[in-house]
């Protein structure tokens, strides 16, 4: 796999019809590596503004550079190599006859050697617990199997940039859990994720970067503990932060550690507190 | 992105005002006056009357345009096929098997203007007629209701689908699939994977629909439903049938007892 490219959007203006516009002058840079959340309330703009990052949409003003190149004049097909993108709903990329060759399916067209092809759809399955549905049709599995599929088809195009689209909606906590370890796992190779979703646990859990999106404009991008601290900023996008989160902040009055984020952080740092420390 | 493919335009006309099951009378009557009659007069007159009918009916410039801009290239072609194809009477011009005859000519204008009315007839009811007042008036007259549903789900999810296409498109090409180069065969085999994840989808939003429908007792048995909305005739609804009625009834005399407009340049 190549090293992740720089991501850089300068003044991005974007809208579906006139004098509406969905972003507004959007400015950003996503590092090489990064692990990021995109977060917003519904129809802020955050898979408008996703979808520019492969080419999906192009924009109306403004620049999308990977590694300080414009890729205005790239094919989505041809950014697919950089860019992988898992789609919210995983209907909408399922059409193989057997779940090996829907992992495929993408190596395929990168024209890659057909070991090369073979390994990385093995190696898909493998990583994906889906080895045993491999000669099964992936239109007939289960919600859950289905999106696994989606999301392990873009894993064996191997691209330095993958962007997923809320991938743990109608997960359980255990399959969501088992993912985000997976996703965790890929950013540690290098590899730069870009999460759209709206579980704020996820992101307090594993996701340590976070961008939040209002009306089409980018209103925060840091640290999660440092977004999950702007409580106030947060609530003007109606995000509400985890549980765990609240209590925390409700109790740095009391001399708790400010910016909890999981339930193993407030235990910590909770005994801090009643050891004096 | 919504995509809308419903022709309706919301405009206070009275041709709007009109019930939809006039509409579908005068739509009726007119495509049976547009075929009953060959002469190019009169079918100058429909087009000049269907387009007083669009103005009077506020529809938009832009309107007028798209019509013209889709049907005439049919117009044309169909003009030109007939003349060349069909040659009757003495021909003005010749060359290899081709004959060029003045009449020949007449009759295909009179076919490519039949077909130019013909729209502005459909697109006349479409463009004043919403969707539920359309199955209304289809319900209205005796078409089972569940026929009626059929059909506003059909249309309903015509722009559905269209989103749906272009999100699997993009779910492809984000797989590196591009079909940009190919041509023919070759393109269609190469959007496989688009059309077969769209039947998939297709299937399943119309099962989960069939259910949801069931499940708040669309079909149940033995329960009469009621409308919420219903449509009804007024008086003016009932000027209009009369004179479209006593038009065709004229029409239909004229031409079969005077052969009235059965010659492509002669009325009677």
């Amino acid at each position: 796999m190549a090293s992740a490219p720089r991501l850089e959007i300068r003044d991005l203006w974007f809208d579906y019809e006139a004098d509406t516009p969905v972003l507004r002058g959007v400015s950003l840079t996503i590092e090489p590596g990064e692990f990021v959340a995109v977060i917003g309330q519904n129809g802020s703009g955050k898979t408008t503004l996703v979808k520019h990052f492969n080419g999906l949409l192009r924009p109306h003003r403004g620049q999308v550079l990977l590694d300080h190149e414009d890729i205005l004049h790239h094919s989505v097909g041809a950014l697919a190599r950089r860019v992988g993108y898992v789609f919210q709903n995983p209907d909408h990329q399922i059409f193989g006859a057997t779940t090996h060759e829907e992992i495929a399916f993408g190596p395929v067209n990168f024209d890659l050697p057909e070991d090369e092809v073979e390994a990385r759809t093995v190696d898909a399955l493998e990583s994906f617990r889906l080895t045993e549905y491999a000669d099964v049709q992936p239109a007939m599995l289960g919600f859950g199997l289905r999106r696994k599929v989606s999301i392990a088809a873009v894993y064996a195009m191997q691209t330095p940039i993958l962007i997923l689209d809320e991938p743990t909606t109608g997960l359980d906590w255990k399959s969501t859990s088992e993912l985000m370890q997976l996703i965790g796992e890929l950013n540690r190779q290098g590899r730069t994720i870009i999460l759209i979703t709206h579980d704020m646990r996820v992101v307090a859990e594993y996701v340590p970067r976070c961008m939040v999106i209002r009306k089409g404009e980018v209103l925060i991008h840091d640290s999660t503990r440092e977004v999950f601290r702007q409580a106030e900023l947060l609530e003007s996008t109606h995000i509400q932060v985890p549980q765990i989160s609240q209590l925390g902040r409700r109790m740095v009055t009391l001399g708790l550690q400010d910016g909890i984020l999981t339930v193993p952080e407030f235990c910590d740092a909770y005994n801090d507190l009643m050891s004096g420390t | 992105m919504p995509v809308v493919v419903d022709l309706y335009l919301h405009r206070q006309s009275w041709f709007h005002r009109a019930d939809p099951r006039v509409k579908l009378l005068f739509v009726a009557a007119s495509l049976v006056l547009l075929l009953v009659f060959k002469n190019i007069f009169i079918m100058l007159a429909a087009l000049i009357l269907l387009h007083l009918l669009h103005l009077s009916a506020h529809m938009p410039g832009e309107k007028f345009l798209f019509i013209w801009r889709t049907l005439l290239p049919v117009g044309i072609v169909m003009t030109v096929l007939w003349t060349l194809f069909y040659p009757t009477g003495n021909p003005i011009l010749e060359f290899w098997v081709i004959k060029i005859t003045p009449y020949a000519m007449v009759e295909g204008a009179v076919l490519g203007l039949r077909i130019m009315a013909m729209a502005f007839v459909v697109f006349a009811w479409l463009y004043s007629t919403d969707q539920p007042s359309l199955v209304r008036s289809l319900v209205k007259l005796k078409v089972p209701y569940e026929w009626g549903l059929v059909l506003a789900l059909a249309l309903r999810y015509i722009p559905t689908f269209q989103g749906m296409y272009e999100i699997i498109s993009d779910a492809q090409q984000a797989r590196g699939l591009d079909y940009s180069d190919a041509t023919g065969y070759k393109r269609v085999r190469a959007m496989m994977p688009i059309f077969i994840a769209m039947i998939i989808s297709s299937l399943r939003a119309s099962d989960q629909l069939a259910k949801s429908l069931e499940s708040r007792a669309f079909g149940a048995h033995g329960i009469r439903r009621t409308y919420i909305h219903d449509i009804h005739y007024r008086a003016a609804d009932y000027f209009y049938t009369i004179i479209l009625l006593l038009v065709v009834a004229v029409a239909i005399y004229m031409r079969i007892a005077y052969n009235f407009g059965i010659h492509p340049i002669r009325l009677l």
